[in-house]
Parts: C-alpha cells; sequence; structure tokens
C-alpha cells in the first residue's frame, strides 16, 4: 500500500532536500519528541534563525515529516512501500534512506503512541484485597458474616481511578470460575483459527 | 437491652386480660411480627375485627411496644430466659409468655436476616459478564491485530438501590493478573475459615 501525499504534504516536504542529513535527522527527532509530548513552537524559531529561513518553512517541514511517520506507522507499510511513496517527492537516494530509517526506527514507539488516542474505556492497573469479617452492626450483634473488599486500580486516558468494592465468599468463586472461563476460551481452536487467519 | 418507659408501659397494658383478652392478645402479638416481618403489611394489620372494642390509641400504643420489643430483642440476640424474665417483670402470665416465646422462635430467622440487611455497606459485587475481542484497527491504528477483554462487574449500592455497572478492559495479561489475585484471596479465604 502506498502513501497517498496531498499537494500541500509535498510542499512541505520540499523544504528537506535543501538542508543537510543532520539538519533532516534533526527534525525527525523533534518531530518524534513532539509526538510523545506535545509542540514546542519556540523550537521551531530557534532552528529557523540557525538555518537562515522563516519559522513557518521550519515548521510545515516538521509537520510534514511528523505526517509522513505517523501515516506510515498507523498503516504499517513496508519498507518496499515506504520506499516508493517517498520516491515520488524527488528526493536523493540518501535522503531517501535517512527517511526509511527514521520510520523503521520510529515506528514502535509512535503506534504505542497512536494506540493511546483509541477511543478507549477504563483499563484494569491492578487488584488489592482484603478478607473481612463482620461482627456487629448498629441493628444486629454478634455476626459473623465473612466478606472480601478489593481496591480495583483503574486508568482512564493517563487518570488513575480507584473503586472500592466488596462481595461474599460465594460470589468471589463464581467470579474466580467466571474469569477463568474468559481466559480458556483463547485457547479454543476457534479463537486460534481466528488468530491465525487474520492478519 | 435499653427499654423505654413507654414499652414498659405498653407491655403492662398488654399483661393485662382486663384489656386484652387471650384472643386480643394472641392477635396483637401477630400482627406485630408481621408488620415487622411481612413486606406486603400495611396499617391495616391492627383492623382485626377482634381487636375492635379495644380503643385505637390504647391498639397503637401496645403495638409499637411489642414491634420495639421485638427489634431490640432481635439485635441483641435475646435467649428465651432473657425474655421470660423481662415479661416476668411486666406481669405476664405463663401462658402468655410461653405464646410470645414460640411465636418469637417462629419468626426468628426473619428477623435476624431484616436486621443483618440493614446497614451500610460497601458497592457490593453481585456478578461478572465478559467479552473477548480481536482488535483489527482504529482510525488511529491499523493492523493491531490482538486479543482484548472487556469485563463488567455488576454492582448493587446498598444505600440507593442503585444497580452501577464498573467496566473496564485488559489484555490476556491483565486479566491473568485480576483472575490470579481473586484465587489468592479465595484460597485465603479457605484458610481462614479452616482455622
Amino acid at each position: 500500500m502506498l502513501l497517498d501525499l496531498s499537494e500541500e504534504h509535498k510542499e512541505h516536504l520540499a523544504f528537506l532536500p535543501q538542508v543537510d542529513s543532520a539538519v533532516v535527522a534533526e527534525f525527525g527527532r523533534i518531530a518524534v519528541e513532539f509526538l510523545r509530548r506535545g509542540s514546542n513552537p519556540k523550537i521551531y524559531e530557534g532552528a529557523a534563525r540557525k538555518l537562515n529561513v522563516s519559522s513557518e518553512t521550519v515548521q510545515h517541514g516538521v509537520e510534514g515529516l511528523t505526517y509522513l511517520l505517523t501515516e506510515s506507522s498507523k498503516l504499517m507499510i513496508s519498507e518496499l512501500d515506504f520506499q516508493d511513496s517517498v520516491f515520488v517527492l524527488g528526493f536523493s537516494e540518501e535522503l531517501n534512506k535517512l527517511l526509511l530509517q527514521l520510520y523503521l526506527d520510529n515506528r514502535k514507539e509512535i503506534r504505542t503512541i497512536l494506540n493511546e488516542l483509541t477511543p478507549d474505556l477504563p483499563t484494569y492497573h491492578s487488584l488489592e484485597w482484603r478478607l473481612d469479617v463482620q461482627l456487629a452492626s448498629r441493628s444486629l450483634r454478634q455476626q459473623i458474616k465473612p466478606a472480601v473488599t478489593f481496591k480495583l486500580h483503574l486508568n482512564h486516558n493517563g487518570d488513575h481511578n480507584t473503586k472500592v468494592l466488596q462481595t461474599d465468599p460465594a460470589t468471589l468463586l463464581h467470579l474466580v470460575q467466571q474469569l477463568e472461563q474468559a481466559l480458556e476460551e483463547m485457547k479454543t481452536n476457534h479463537c486460534r483459527r481466528v488468530v491465525r487467519n487474520i492478519k | 437491652m435499653e427499654l423505654s418507659e413507654s414499652v414498659q408501659r405498653g407491655f403492662q397494658t398488654l399483661a393485662d386480660p382486663g384489656s386484652f383478652d387471650s384472643n386480643a392478645f394472641a392477635l396483637l402479638l401477630r400482627a406485630a411480627f408481621q408488620s415487622l416481618l411481612d413486606a406486603q403489611a400495611d396499617e391495616a394489620v391492627l383492623d382485626h375485627p377482634d381487636l375492635k372494642h379495644i380503643d385505637p390509641v390504647v391498639l397503637k400504643h401496645c403495638h409499637a411496644a411489642a414491634a420495639t420489643y421485638i427489634l431490640e430483642a432481635g439485635k441483641h440476640r435475646a435467649d428465651k430466659s432473657t425474655l421470660s424474665t423481662y415479661l416476668e417483670d411486666c406481669k405476664f402470665d405463663r401462658e402468655r409468655i410461653e405464646l410470645f416465646c414460640t411465636e418469637y422462635q417462629n419468626n426468628k430467622n426473619s428477623l435476624e436476616s431484616l436486621l443483618e440487611s440493614i446497614g451500610r455497606s460497601l458497592p457490593h459485587i453481585t456478578d461478572v459478564s465478559w467479552r473477548l475481542e480481536y482488535q483489527i484497527k482504529t482510525n488511529q491504528l491499523h493492523k493491531m491485530y490482538r486479543p482484548a477483554y472487556l469485563v463488567t462487574l455488576n454492582v448493587e449500592n446498598s444505600d440507593s438501590q442503585s444497580y452501577p455497572e464498573i467496566s473496564f478492559s485488559c489484555n490476556m495479561e491483565q486479566l491473568q493478573d485480576l483472575v490470579g489475585k481473586l484465587k489468592d484471596a479465595s484460597k485465603s479465604l479457605e484458610r481462614a475459615t479452616q482455622l
């Protein structure tokens, strides 16, 4: 699958051959850093002054590179497809090699970052538990009522939530049984076949 | 057990054959247990023809006294001798004491269940459902190809009678971690019950 680059995108990338490889590599590093932490316009100004161009040009160059890397990572395109996609830009062999290397080096991390953008439910983080026995309450004395208290830690959009919950011994056994069945499902022939064949 | 003067006076009236004959006493006693334990009971529980001859104010007072005493006895898990002693002090005759104790014994389990269920507690997990999916792509990321679980815990809130759900997703490792921890809790519980 080839990348579809718009005219505007190609224009932005046209800046790259005008600087040396060290600069392109630096732009690549800035692009990934911006994906990790968010963009920082001051960096553009510093680079613009050093290269003697407008900061807008630098910004477009970095953004173009970012888009190239994220689209390629998102689609997980092969080396060959990447090279063919970049070929249409008419860059030098050296620059093409550099861009390919940037893609391959950063692909895994970019995919991890993109994964965090998916519409998400809270995800499981961990579980703490405690055994309690209720001995009395305001309305009834001399009880022996066992219970298990949980603190469920969840992550949601970067926030850490905890929920404190309780259950009785019978329900606990039921929970274990049900969730063990869930785990067993992955080992069935049906699931194995799906995993093997959908790639 | 701390009982107010009002309860004591109510019982003294109940003990008096002049105010409550045997039949009326038995009916009032049954009515007291009924209004506490029968979810469908209403005010009409005292509307029996054999109780009509008694002054309604007295009837209500004695009914309330009996109900209060029954709850206190249930709360403190009173035994037969405690009940007998108190009733003797209120001048009940042998026959009425026996009747009271028998009725109490018959209703003891329901009474204790009711009292046990009253009170605040943490949200209580009642059930779990799960879904296994195979993630293929999102608009941000293609070619994912990995299994994921969606787990929903059904939860009951004691005070608000609400039934919120807690849902979360997890991968295989995380679910294994969760199940492992639940099994630890479960084994711990087993060991504790054998001590």
